[in-house]
């Protein structure tokens, strides 16, 4: 369903990624791993269109549709969703307010009517069970005042929301502690179908524990240098990357 | 400087048919203040507090003035008498003696001691004419001690005509008094406005005034409030959503004369397109106002390269012992916000209309009239919406 061919691109006019090939076919889980600086961001950051990010060469197919070719809310209605790695505070703007506009959004574009109000104040509520989200939450500012833990749970929230078919986890897990960890994990595990895709971005085996990956990718110098099964996560947590670099260097 | 001949012109040719118009008290006022506007002229931008606004646009075109319609009563109350004009700055306020000199009705909002309107009193006033058209008017709100009153005034027009209003509202808030103002201004891109508020609060009375401009060409509001009494306390709220050519100033004054008053004072713009804002707002503690409690807030959302937005807030204390702030605050949207929300599948237009909503919704929040906050809330967000579809807009945005 994602298809990414030789893709390059520079921030401020730096190369941050240098020809990244990666495939991933429905129902799969691939993990992205990597040093601080590999890429890992830039690469989600490119896929959903962030507009600080300039594609210079390469490819990227998405349903059979050129991606790069779609207006990021566009994106956003094929399917593709990304769970950010620090979630941004919008004062004023309600969550209902947010949900709502954003879901009857989607609904439109694939040529469905709006949601009327009290169908759309359920659909919240019975989501919310998802991820065990007070019940005030559809009154308050977006991610205004919410907790590092909120703030994550929240966006699994709006993941089960708007159901999308291919989710970014940009480090998730990042700020968590385990018990929010499983709270997050578990949420977005009960969400998938067996049709539903994930790049997930981490730098720690304990989220693998929870959402295991069929796929472990190795992201160095703005390239994949290795890719492998479950087991090359437990590797790089034991060994760290640097027999990666050594592996590629020989 | 825009020659005031034609106003003196106007006002020799027209005397007669203004005075059998209108009531014998505005008449009594005439003379004074036509010495006083030729006195003054139109301020210039060198006139400190019309240094924002170009007066003399607005006055350029060429107006008429309609002036055969009889106000609805020609007798007003005595009480009327004794305070019409006492707080207008005639002498020096060119705008104020401009319109003491061609006013053509007032309205007398009397409420006596510790009686309690229950329902607000709504002044709506529509403008709608064939030619370029100049009304000037007169708002009086009395509150004795202890009476309440909430005073709600909209102003609209209809159809594409240039239209000039000059408007002073003088209120007096006795003590122990409650007096709330709202003015609304929901016009369009031809209209030119200019507002004088003069009000005065006695001990422990209280003045609500907010000022909501949602559309128009040109808005001058000024509020002159004087704190009188201990523990007299006001609310200045205002809002305005500006795009097009459109330009809106507000200049206040509030003054803390008499000891232990609070005053509170919040002003948000969202300027776009072109149009230009400004906001200066002074605050006066004299030596005699101990214990004064002043916070002074204006906020600023710049949402073009092209717009423009003036601010200063400025604070003048006297007195020793008295807590104040003041700030300013003038910013675009975030970018982060707006894409966060087009990740979630939110357009643009939404992510940026939903923002700037949100940015305005912190005054309407402070209004203490609860039916006109929500009200204001979807006008706002109308507001926000249509603008693009405005035929009036657009014809003069290109």
């Amino acid at each position: 369903m994602l298809e990414i061919k030789n893709l390059h691109a520079t921030v401020s006019g730096k190369e941050i990624l240098k020809g990244i090939d990666l495939t991933i076919r429905p129902g799969e889980i691939h993990a992205l791993m990597g040093q601080n600086g590999a890429g890992k961001s830039t690469l989600s950051n490119v896929l959903v269109g962030h507009p600080a990010y300039t594609v210079t060469e390469g490819s990227v197919t998405f349903n059979g549709k050129d991606l790069l070719a779609l207006s990021p809310d566009e994106r956003s209605h094929e399917g593709l969703f990304l769970s950010f790695q620090q979630p941004v505070e919008i004062p004023g703007v309600s969550m209902a307010n947010f949900m709502r506009a954003a879901l009857n959004a989607k609904r439109k574009y694939l040529g469905q009517e709006p949601l009327d109000a009290s169908s759309f104040l359920k659909l919240m509520r019975e989501k919310r069970k998802v991820v065990e989200l007070d019940s005030k939450l559809a009154n308050r500012s977006v991610n205004e005042g919410f907790s590092g833990g909120e703030k994550k749970r929240n966006e699994i929230y709006q993941m089960a929301i708007l159901e999308p078919t291919m989710c970014i986890l940009d480090e998730t897990d990042s700020g968590l502690d385990v018990d929010a960890l499983r709270i997050v994990a578990e949420g977005f595990n009960k969400l998938r179908t067996p049709e539903t895709s994930a790049i997930v971005i981490t730098h720690y085996q304990r989220l693998l524990d929870y959402i295991k990956p069929n796929f472990v990718h190795v992201l160095l110098g703005g390239r994949i240098v290795k890719s492998g099964g479950p087991e090359l996560a437990l590797e790089i947590e034991q060994r760290g990357f640097d027999w990666i670099k050594e592996e590629i260097e020989s | 400087m825009k020659d005031i001949s034609q106003y003196i012109e106007l006002f020799r040719t027209e005397r007669a048919l203004l005075d059998s118009h209108s009531q014998a008290l505005l008449n009594a006022h005439r003379d004074e203040a036509a010495e006083a506007f030729m006195r003054l002229g139109f301020p210039s931008r060198k006139v400190e507090r019309y240094r924002y606004t170009d007066v003399a646009e607005a006055f350029a075109p060429n107006y008429g003035l309609k002036l055969d319609t009889p106000p609805a009563a020609m007798n007003l109350p005595e009480v009327a008498a004794t305070r019409y004009g006492t707080l207008a700055n005639v002498q020096n306020d060119a705008i104020t003696a401009l319109n003491t000199m061609l006013v053509q009705d007032v309205i007398v909002i009397y409420v006596p001691a510790d009686q309690r309107r229950e329902h607000p009193v709504q002044l709506t006033n529509t403008l709608r004419s064939s030619v370029p058209l100049m009304q000037n008017r007169r708002l009086l709100i009395i509150a004795e001690a202890g009476a309440e009153v909430q005073v709600l005034q909209t102003d609209k027009a209809e159809g594409g005509q240039d239209f000039l209003t000059t408007q002073v509202t003088e209120i007096f808030v006795g003590e122990g008094a409650h007096v709330e103002f709202y003015d609304m201004e929901d016009s369009h891109s031809r209209c030119h406005r200019f507002h004088q508020v003069y009000a005065q609060v006695a001990a422990g009375g209280h003045l609500t005034h907010t000022t909501f401009t949602l559309a128009s060409g040109l808005s001058r509001n000024q509020a002159d409030v004087r704190l009188v009494g201990q523990g007299a306390d006001a609310l200045l709220l205002g809002c305005a959503i500006t795009d097009g050519q459109q330009h809106v100033d507000n200049n206040t004054l509030i003054e803390h004369i008499a000891p232990g008053c609070t005053s509170r004072e919040l002003y948000k713009y969202v300027v776009d397109q072109q149009s230009s804002g400004a906001f200066a707002g002074r605050v006066l503690v004299r030596q005699e106002a101990e214990k004064t409690d002043s916070i002074e807030r204006n906020a600023n959302l710049v949402c073009t390269e092209q717009a423009r937005m003036w601010t200063q807030p400025m604070l003048e204390i006297y007195a020793d012992d008295v807590k104040c702030s003041h700030g300013s605050t003038v910013g675009q949207l975030n970018n982060d916000a707006l894409f966060y929300m087009r990740q979630r599948g939110i357009s643009e237009a939404e992510a940026r209309m939903l923002l700037k909503q949100a940015f305005a919704s912190e005054v309407l929040a402070a209004i203490p009239l609860e039916a006109l906050r929500q009200r204001l809330h979807v006008l706002v967000e109308k507001r926000f919406r249509n603008c693009e579809d405005c035929k009036l807009c657009q014809k003069n945005n290109r």
